[in-house]
């Protein structure tokens, strides 16, 4: 594939609860500055291309593509904003730059959520507004039926879903930045509030802000830029059915759809042995074991005897979301994907210090929208030894 | 630039109606079809569905672009939704072009909708959120204000006649006639039919604006190989270029829009066009005003600065004119469903240049057209060069083949009486409210208000002081570098008299919105203008901040009550 395109560059600022006195613009300049000093780039002058990920609603701004530029030094220059998870940008930054358009593309994503006074309400109106919406049943509720249904059809169990939630929620212990770590045995999982049950309290990520970019270069440029590429290998991301009534619940086929895409750019015929780590989706707990399915990197019953065995803790065979994911870091909207990609770069760059894992040479990172959507995209990055 | 070269190779529409009875997702739905069904693919064809649609605040769906993929055809596809205001549509061309481009997808179905109607009481309703959230919104500003502050701009800046202006309104509505998708097409209106339309913000008037619409377009793009299996006149992408400038749209001057033209110099080096009057044959520049499409012709570098409006008196922009713009009928005479009135200047381009548009067909062998959009705060540029290697195909005679245009348009319109009574309607309100952190530079900037002061910030290496400040200097990239107190006074940049609420209800007396240039600062604000005269007011006045009393402050843009003339130099 040409030209190859690395990740060359990557800031955060914010994961956490609240970023009480900051404006979304003073955390989208902390997080690019970092970037950018990370990639020893002038954006004014290095950076060809911009992508911005937001929905206007998380917002509170219509067209908010409007308030995005000063912010990235992206003023008077190429700049769009892709209405989706930050890996559906790093989807469009490799497009750009393998069409010619753009040799270096920084991609932000942010979470402000914690402006957002009524969620609740929001989220309801991503529910169909003839067929859904008039029955009150919020979009959470799709968790809940996507979890029963799946938990019936694998036969795992309640208890396979708090393992996840406890693994993670520990993980973030040694995650600096992470919202919310928290010494959780699956016990005080099982234990807590049933939200729309099967779906309890702890299985549900907390909102956090934060921001995250990524600056990403055509291997002609990425050789001048960092001493440490992260490469692309591999981009894949599909729809299934937004419609309620037509999807295939509990089953992420456009997870599967996703990665086939994925794995075939990246050259990868088995999966579980070539993949080193894994960041995925955990937004709630049930839909990490079921993405992972759908990745495939383990089967219904394989999956249940990893937990059992370990292997998806950070010193397993198959380390996922050792950054606390989603449920450690706290739910960061439209940048979970770039939230996941900054894991697996410093993981692939042995720069996640207490939570290094041994031998990290090919990471894949997962992102889903969030009900009640069925979109989902998958990178597969690699280092040197990697490729 | 890129590996493959790639075409555009069908496209259809829908209808542009007031209000259609058809969902967004069906909109999307028959657009797609159409466009598919133009050059003979079905959606197992498609390797990538590329999405557009303006706010979500229209639909009243967040998340829209998910909402309606399944109507656009997105079901188990690769699908991507991208989003830069208005210039939405044609930035769809754009997102086809680089997703084929990139060599990882053969054929892309391209679809842009917009269902207006939904939002009640007014679809203008869905504007209000797009101004700044601190220092804008609790000034009640309405879209009409930034049109009328810019065309005042405009028109002041080059002494232009109103009459020069309305005459694109007449070309573009009469263009219009011929087109059977179209709202607004009439093809007896004059000049003075618009001079004498209800004024709504001065100086835009009713025939001034392009309509609330529904509607929605798609278009099929592949790669050269698959394009030349598709279809043996494919009409090529030879360029595209996309540039956003600065939010703080009041730091700018309003006259010449910098990043269309920035926006026209990436897709014409690209197309390799280096004489755009002499190598462009046919425009759609974007026409939501009229006075929108000189302003953007001149940004495309097709006139110079302020010269535009001459070129549309004497009929150089008419379809038998020398540079047919807006051949389509545009947003004025077609209509403006927001992000599919931008991708159907696209399709009007692939249909002149196939020589298949049918009675708007622009005369001789046009090979390369330039189609644009705009939007955001006064910020986008979006820009697209389309050529068909030489020209339409002829008959022996030498005439054009002319073909009945090949969409469908489909739709069907209802009357408000129609939507409310026999069909239903599912009502909706969004209880949505957000509490902002005006952060470090705006909380202290409204700490200043309450203390009656205009606080900047300075950058001592570009020697700029921001009002309305901010720690980080968009032009250099680097904090700020300390607070100063500005002046109090300034002068009007420019002004509207608006006489209609957001929901076009009439307003009297009349609002001033004015952007205020304040002294001692290189920027300035919105607000509003006071204890003057409507008659009185002119660009570059001298005026001086009214505070409110010290006890009724809240540290909110609204401490200054208003401007008005200042009263001692």
């Amino acid at each position: 594939m040409e030209p190859r395109v690395a990740v060359v560059g990557i800031g955060h600022a914010g994961f956490a609860p609240i970023t009480a006195g900051l404006s979304y613009k003073e955390l989208m300049f902390e997080a690019a500055q970092r970037a950018y000093a990370d990639a020893q780039v002038d954006p004014r002058a290095d950076v060809d291309s911009f992508v911005c990920c937001s929905e206007d609603y998380l917002e509170g701004t219509s067209i908010f593509d409007e308030y995005v530029p000063d912010q990235l030094g992206a003023v008077q220059r190429p700049v769009q904003t892709v209405a989706a998870d930050g890996l559906f940008g790093v989807a469009t930054a490799l497009m750009l730059i393998r069409s010619g358009a753009a040799r270096v593309v920084a991609v932000e994503a942010h979470s402000k959520v914690s402006d957002v006074l009524t969620l609740g309400a929001i989220e309801q109106f991503a529910m169909d507004p003839v067929f859904n919406r008039p029955l009150g049943v919020p979009a959470l509720a799709v968790a809940g039926l996507d979890m029963n249904a799946f938990l019936e059809r694998t036969g795992l169990t309640e208890e396979h879903c708090a393992m996840v939630a406890a693994k993670n929620r520990t993980n973030a212990l040694d995650n600096p930045r992470a919202a919310y770590p928290a010494d959780v045995r699956p016990e005080d999982v099982e234990d807590s509030a049933p939200v729309y049950w099967p779906l309890r309290e702890l299985e549900v990520a907390g909102r956090a802000d934060g921001c995250v970019v990524v600056v990403l270069a055509a291997e002609e440029r990425a050789g001048d830029l960092t001493e440490a590429p992260v490469w692309l290998l591999g981009a894949g991301w599909s729809s299934g059915s937004p419609t309620l009534e037509s999807r295939t619940w509990g089953e992420a086929d456009f997870v599967a759809r996703a990665a086939e895409r994925a794995y075939a750019m990246a050259g990868i015929e088995d999966p579980g042995e070539e993949i080193d780590l894994a960041e995925v989706d955990d937004v709630y707990a049930f839909k990490e074991l079921q993405h992972l399915e759908a990745l495939g990197l383990g089967t219904a019953g394989g999956l249940a005897e990893m937990l059992a065995e370990g292997e998806l803790e950070a010193d397993g065979d198959l380390p996922v979301n050792v950054s606390g994911g989603s449920l450690g870091q706290g739910n960061l909207f439209e940048a979970n994907g770039l939230a996941r990609l900054l894991e697996c770069a410093e993981q692939l760059r042995g720069e996640a210090g207490e939570r290094q894992v041994d031998e990290a040479y090919v990471a894949l990172v997962q992102s889903w929208r969030g009900v009640p959507t069925t979109s989902a995209a998958v990178v597969v990055l690699g280092n040197e030894e990697g490729t | 630039m890129s590996g493959t070269r790639v075409a555009v190779v069908g496209a259809g529409m829908t209808r542009f109606m007031r209000r259609a009875q058809e969902t967004g997702k069906e909109l999307a739905w028959e657009a797609a079809r159409a466009a598919l069904d133009s050059c003979e693919l079905t959606l197992a064809d498609v390797d990538a569905v590329c999405l557009t649609s303006a706010p979500d605040a229209f639909d009243g769906v967040h998340m829209k672009g998910e909402y309606l993929s399944d109507g656009a055809g997105g079901f188990g596809k690769p699908f991507i939704r991208t989003y830069v205001g208005g210039g939405s549509g044609v930035f769809t061309a754009i997102q086809g072009w680089y997703t084929v481009a990139s060599g990882m997808f053969d054929v892309a179905l391209l679809v842009a909708e917009e269902k207006m109607s939904s939002t009640q009481p007014h679809p203008q309703g869905a504007f209000l959120t797009i101004f700044d959230n601190i220092l804008e919104r609790p000034l009640g500003p309405n879209l009409l204000w930034i049109f009328a502050l810019e065309m005042n701009r405009y028109m002041s800046a080059y002494g232009l006649d109103k009459r020069d202006i309305a005459s694109v309104a007449v070309k573009n509505k009469r263009n219009a006639a011929g087109h059977p998708a179209a709202l607004l097409g009439q093809a007896d209106i004059t000049v003075d039919d618009v001079l004498a339309s209800e004024v709504l913000a001065w100086p835009v008037q009713r025939l001034d604006v392009s309509p609330i619409s529904d509607g929605a377009v798609a278009v099929v793009v592949a790669s050269e190989e698959a394009a030349k299996r598709i279809t043996d006149r494919p009409v090529w992408i030879e360029g595209v270029g996309w540039n956003l400038d600065t939010t703080y749209w009041t730091n700018r001057d309003l006259v010449y829009p910098e990043y269309v033209e920035n926006a026209a110099r990436m897709a014409y080096d690209m197309a390799g066009v280096k004489e755009p009057r002499r190598q462009i044959h046919v425009a759609e520049p974007y026409d939501p005003f009229d006075y929108k499409e000189l302003h953007h012709l001149e940004g495309l570098l097709l006139f110079e600065k302020g010269k535009a409006p001459e070129a549309a008196r004497d009929g150089v922009l008419d379809r038998e004119g020398d540079l047919p713009s807006c051949p389509s009928g545009g947003l004025l005479g077609v209509g403006n469903p927001i992000a599919a009135a931008g991708l159907m200047k696209i399709a009007e381009l692939f249909w002149q240049l196939r020589g298949e548009a049918g009675a708007r067909q622009v005369p001789g062998t046009p090979e390369r057209g330039v189609a644009q959009a705009w939007g955001d705060l006064m910020q986008v540029g979006t820009v697209v060069v389309m050529g068909n290697d030489g020209g339409p195909p002829k008959t022996a005679a030498g005439l054009p083949v002319v073909q009945t245009p090949p969409y469908t348009a489909g739709g069907h319109p209802l009357s408000d009486g129609g939507f409310r009574s026999a069909l239903g309607a599912v009502d909706h309100r969004l209880g949505a409210r957000y509490s902002w952190d005006a952060g470090v530079a705006v909380g202290r900037f409204l700490d200043g208000l309450r203390a009656g002061k205009i606080l900047g910030r300075e950058c001592r290496r570009c020697e700029r002081v921001l009002v309305p400040p901010r720690m980080f200097c968009e032009r250099c990239f680097r904090e700020t570098d300390g607070w100063i107190e500005v002046e109090h006074t300034g002068t009007v940049q420019t002004y509207s008299i608006c006489h209609v609420s957001w929901d076009m209800q009439p307003l009297d007396p009349p609002e001033m919105p004015a952007v205020i240039s304040i002294d001692g600062s290189d920027g300035g604000f919105l607000h509003m203008l006071g204890e003057v005269d409507p008659d009185g007011v002119r660009i570059g006045m001298d005026v001086e901040a009214v505070w409110k009393p010290v006890g009724e402050r809240a540290g909110s843009i609204l401490d200054i009550d208003h401007f008005r003339p200042r009263r001692q130099s």
